[in-house]
């Protein structure tokens, strides 16, 4: 085969191969854990949908490792030169990461649906950046290089995934706060107040018996002393998951997401060629968030206890943390290597210095007591904000040393 | 009589008030604290991460000096950028050159204070943690994290003397206890694990902060760095102060510390995709120096240099930086050569390479504005057609003529652009190699095309030391936060009912309670098979409290 057929088939295995593998396994997950409030059958078929969710989860990832390897092929080099290569690698890693991370380490795998998600969303945002296949050029021709990339790679893709558990957290959060001051409201006049019909008839505020997914015994359900069948239970659980998603305004997120995402996006207004690809980039980065936001605050109901949310976030920022360190100390090598200095303060380096800057704000919050909890999440999703700034503005905007967006 | 109806004297408070030097003094003294203890909160560390954050974003936005001062004077002169008027602001705050003005040296300073404040109580507690605290022995062992039970038929002593080794082993902190008769604590061994290593990772995470800064500094004081280009098969150049285009020596760097070896290119080796059809079309391929170094009291040598492997001289690298194409260009006038050297013009976006051509040794001064396309080829009716392609297949060198007055050290100008100010435009002309023409009496030639290379010279006597800092960084970085904190008793009674020995293992985890869930289950599986254990009877005794709640701790 010649590279250029290889070139065809690794485009075709990113796309729509990986792509919508990903798409599908997230899609299926998602679906699986709205089933684990639902009646007996509805659990038997999360069960099964959970083994599919696996199954094409796999299935992607094959796809996407054997994109990178025929890529490599294609081009007789590893597929670490520019950003689209780098950008699709920090989903692989991600995905891949996030998903052993669930089930191995936390062994909670109904999650999954969020890191596939999230790696969908990033190889999406890859193909904005392709490029064809093609040389290196000969100051990126070293072993520093691999060794360097790879590992901001790596801790760019779980950043990626310890941000969407950040999100995550900060809506279930939110709607527990929202529901619980509701709650707490003198009168109680409220809708949410009246579904509960223990409340009611006991006069007194509680927390419905069974319904609420994060009772103390920390587990997903509390739902096993749930009656599944059960048609009063369920009208409870239905009404408190409402009540949730009602506790995070959904015209608020989509605006707190647009605008957010904007603070990253306006690089491709910039720098695109023409004013209205610019615009058309800006809107599909910005949209697929705020749609994304939009699907995971149908999701609130479902998601884990936050203090679970909230210490997978912790685990994997940390995790990143040490390898973006390593990373940017190996980088500083190679720079003494091959520009000889070790630190310029070039564009990308004050990013690498900044996203350094501004998670280790976040690791000193979380060991903070007055920042705990919702301020240091708040600062994680403004730490990746930075990350993500940072790595565009740098390739994109600015030109300096690290500039290999269009090679 | 009752304690509270005793005098005041007798009863003194916990603390005594310090009493307070009156005047400015105090007032001097009590500020300074009331600023140490403001600057060790964390919070305010973490406002002054902020802000050196927002001084960096600073630096990426307005182009800095140091980096590129061309820029900065486009800036300054409103050519480019917001204004005159803003940049007089940028200048008024230093914002062209961030990392050398007083705010950030301000911050920066104020972070290592903090650092300090907040690290020096923080090092005696490790310390007194280190020399004194040991492992608690318990009473009872309560709620704990995990718990289990099992019976055996070793004595209580073999299963605390197995339990101590296999702790040992696995690098616990181990405290055995034996009960005397009177004591009300139980036959137990207590260990610990990650106390120190947590925290003393955290400490010296935070303290490779100042090897760093003590590096960087060293460095600002002893390194020496100069730019120097050369022709190939040019004589080269000798590792001398003068001889450097750009030089710039730290404080501490004498002329004597040069160490005057010779340098020569002897050829420069350069390549490109050139199948236009080709991925990465355009794109170079190779960068490499065949070069021969003359050591000041030895025998020369022959070296390569490639892009990412600059060539170590004890110490001194020498890196490729930049190149480009030497054209060698003759000027006569009136037969008389005044100018025959090669030049070093740099690329510039055009794909083409600009130069320029002094002579003053004519009367009036000679100056060309030269610009060389590497690949030219003529075109069908004749006429060269430069094209962006980098290779020199069919190099055009194409020149304006000047006359005049050049202003030399009058002005500031680089050796590829003439000062045009005290000149007059006397034409173009367009050169083959191996061509020459007259334009006004002045015969330009261009008998010769090799290439140049911009090499840099550095010595850098910090980097062992900021090796060393980033790996304590890192080597504390992990401590900090992978060394996880666990206790754990093994607890023995004789079981009165049957001669047997009832153990009891139970831990407590301060980080990571699910990944002790396991090393808990390893831990006491191997203990029974060390003691021959076998499970404990469904019904726990009194002193085994059945009730085993989660205790929620922080990750």
């Amino acid at each position: 085969m010649g590279s250029d057929q290889l070139a065809e088939l690794s485009r075709l295995l990113y796309f729509p191969t990986t792509l919508m593998l990903y798409l599908g396994a997230a899609v299926v997950y998602l679906y699986a854990l709205t089933t684990t409030v639902g009646r007996t059958e509805d659990r038997e078929r999360g069960r099964l949908a959970q083994r599919i969710g696996g199954v094409l989860a796999v299935l992607g990832i094959t796809a996407h490792v054997a994109h990178e390897i025929v890529r490599g092929l294609a081009q007789d080099r590893l597929p670490l030169g520019n950003m689209f290569e780098v950008t699709s690698l920090m989903a692989l890693v991600g995905v891949v990461v996030g998903l052993s991370y669930l089930r191995f380490v936390r062994r909670r795998p109904e999650l999954n649906g969020f890191v596939l998600l999230g790696g969908a969303l990033v190889l999406g945002m890859a193909m904005l950046m392709y490029a064809e296949p093609g040389p290196l050029m000969p100051i990126l021709d070293t072993w520093w290089r691999p060794f360097h990339v790879s590992l901001l790679v790596a801790a760019m893709g779980i950043f990626a995934a310890a941000f969407v558990f950040n999100a995550l957290y900060l809506l279930r959060d939110t709607a527990e706060l929202a529901v619980a001051a509701d709650r707490s409201r003198p009168g109680g006049g409220s809708t949410v107040g009246a579904a509960y019909v223990g409340d009611v008839s006991d006069g007194a505020v509680t927390e419905p018996a069974s319904g609420a997914p994060d009772t103390a015994t920390g587990s997903t359900g509390g739902d096993e002393e749930l009656d599944p069948d059960d048609e009063r239970d369920r009208a409870e659980v239905l009404a408190y998951h409402r009540a949730l998603r009602r506790g995070v305004p959904a015209v608020k997120l989509a605006l707190g997401t647009f605008l957010g995402t904007a603070l990253v996006s306006w690089v491709w207004l910039t720098t695109a060629d023409t004013w209205s690809a610019g615009l058309g980039r800006f809107l599909t980065v910005n949209l697929t968030m705020v749609a994304a936001a939009l699907v995971a605050r149908w999701f609130v109901p479902f998601l884990p206890p936050t203090a679970t949310m909230d210490g997978i976030a912790h685990r994997t920022t940390a995790f990143a943390f040490v390898l973006w360190t390593v990373g940017t100390i190996a980088g500083a090598m190679w720079a003494e290597v091959s520009w000889g200095r070790f630190w310029g303060w070039d564009p990308k380096e004050t990013g690498a210095f900044l996203t350094w800057i501004a998670y280790a704000g976040y690791l000193h919050a979380r060991a903070t007591r007055g920042v705990k909890g919702r301020g240091a999440a708040w600062i994680g999703v403004a730490a990746f904000i930075v990350l993500m700034g940072t790595y565009l503005i740098a390739n994109y905007v600015i030109v300096g040393l690290h500039s290999y967006a269009d090679l | 009589m009752p304690e509270s109806a005793l005098p005041p004297q007798q009863n003194p408070p916990v603390r005594r008030r310090r009493a307070a030097p009156p005047g400015p003094v105090a007032f001097v003294w009590e500020s300074v604290l009331m600023g140490w203890r403001w600057l060790a909160r964390m919070r305010t560390a973490l406002y002054l991460l902020l802000a050196l954050a927002i001084l960096s974003i600073i630096a990426t936005a307005v182009p800095q000096e140091p980096n590129v001062p061309s820029t900065v004077t486009a800036w300054r002169e409103g050519e480019a950028g917001p204004g005159v008027g803003v940049s007089r602001v940028l200048d008024a705050v230093g914002a062209y050159d961030v990392y050398g003005s007083a705010i950030f040296l301000a911050v920066l300073l104020a972070l290592y204070i903090s650092l300090t404040a907040c690290l020096i109580p923080r090092i005696k507690a490790w310390v007194r943690l280190v020399r004194r605290s040991q492992p608690p022995i318990v009473r009872h062992l309560g709620a704990q994290d995990e718990r289990t039970d099992f019976v055996t038929d070793r004595s209580p002593t073999e299963v605390r003397a197995a339990a101590a080794e296999l702790l040992g082993r696995r690098r616990w902190r181990v405290r055995p206890h034996d009960a005397h008769p009177e004591d009300p604590r139980p036959d137990q061994v207590a260990a610990e694990k990650g106390l120190w290593a947590r925290e003393g990772g955290s400490l010296v995470f935070h303290l490779s902060f100042y090897v760093l800064l003590a590096a960087i500094v060293l460095g600002q004081l002893l390194t020496f760095e100069g730019q120097r280009g050369v022709v190939e098969g040019d004589p080269g150049f000798r590792d001398t102060a003068v001889s450097y285009w750009s030089y710039s020596p730290g404080r501490w760097f004498g002329e004597g510390d040069h160490q005057g070896w010779r340098f020569e290119l002897e050829r420069f080796h350069v390549d490109w995709v050139r199948d236009p059809l080709a991925p990465g079309a355009g794109q170079p391929t190779v960068f490499r120096s065949d070069v021969r170094i003359t050591p000041a009291d030895d025998e020369p040598f022959d070296a390569v240099i490639y892009s990412n492997r600059p060539l170590n001289l004890d110490g001194t690298r020498i890196t490729q930086l930049d190149w480009g194409y030497a054209p060698r260009v003759v000027v006569e006038v009136d037969g008389e050569v005044v100018h025959d050297t090669f030049l070093t013009p740099v690329i510039t976006d055009g794909g083409f390479f600009r130069g320029a051509v002094k002579a003053p040794a004519a009367d009036p001064d000679v100056g060309l504005d030269v610009f060389l396309y590497p690949f030219a080829p003529d075109g069908e009716d004749g006429r060269p057609v430069p094209t962006g392609a980098p290779w020199a297949d069919a190099p055009l060198l194409v020149f304006q003529q000047y006359r005049g007055d050049l202003r030399l050290g009058a002005t500031q100008q680089t050796i590829n652009e003439l000062d045009v100010e005290a000149l007059t435009s006397e034409g173009f002309g367009a050169l083959r190699l191996g061509q020459s023409l007259e334009v006004e009496g002045v015969t330009v030639s261009f008998p010769e095309l090799r290439r140049w290379v911009g090499y840099q010279v550095s010595s850098r006597p910090q980097l062992p030391f900021l090796v060393l800092g980033s790996g304590l960084l890192v080597v504390g970085l992990l401590g900090s936060l992978y060394a996880y904190r666990r206790r754990l008793w093994v607890v023995t009674m004789v079981d009165a009912a049957a001669p047997r020995t009832l153990v009891t293992v139970a831990g407590r985890s301060f980080q990571r309670p699910e990944a002790f869930e396991e090393e808990f289950a390893d831990l006491v599986a191997e203990l029974m098979a060390a003691t021959g254990g076998a499970p404990a009877d469904p019904h726990p005794g009194p002193e085994t409290p059945a009730a085993v709640t989660a205790v929620e701790t922080t990750r």
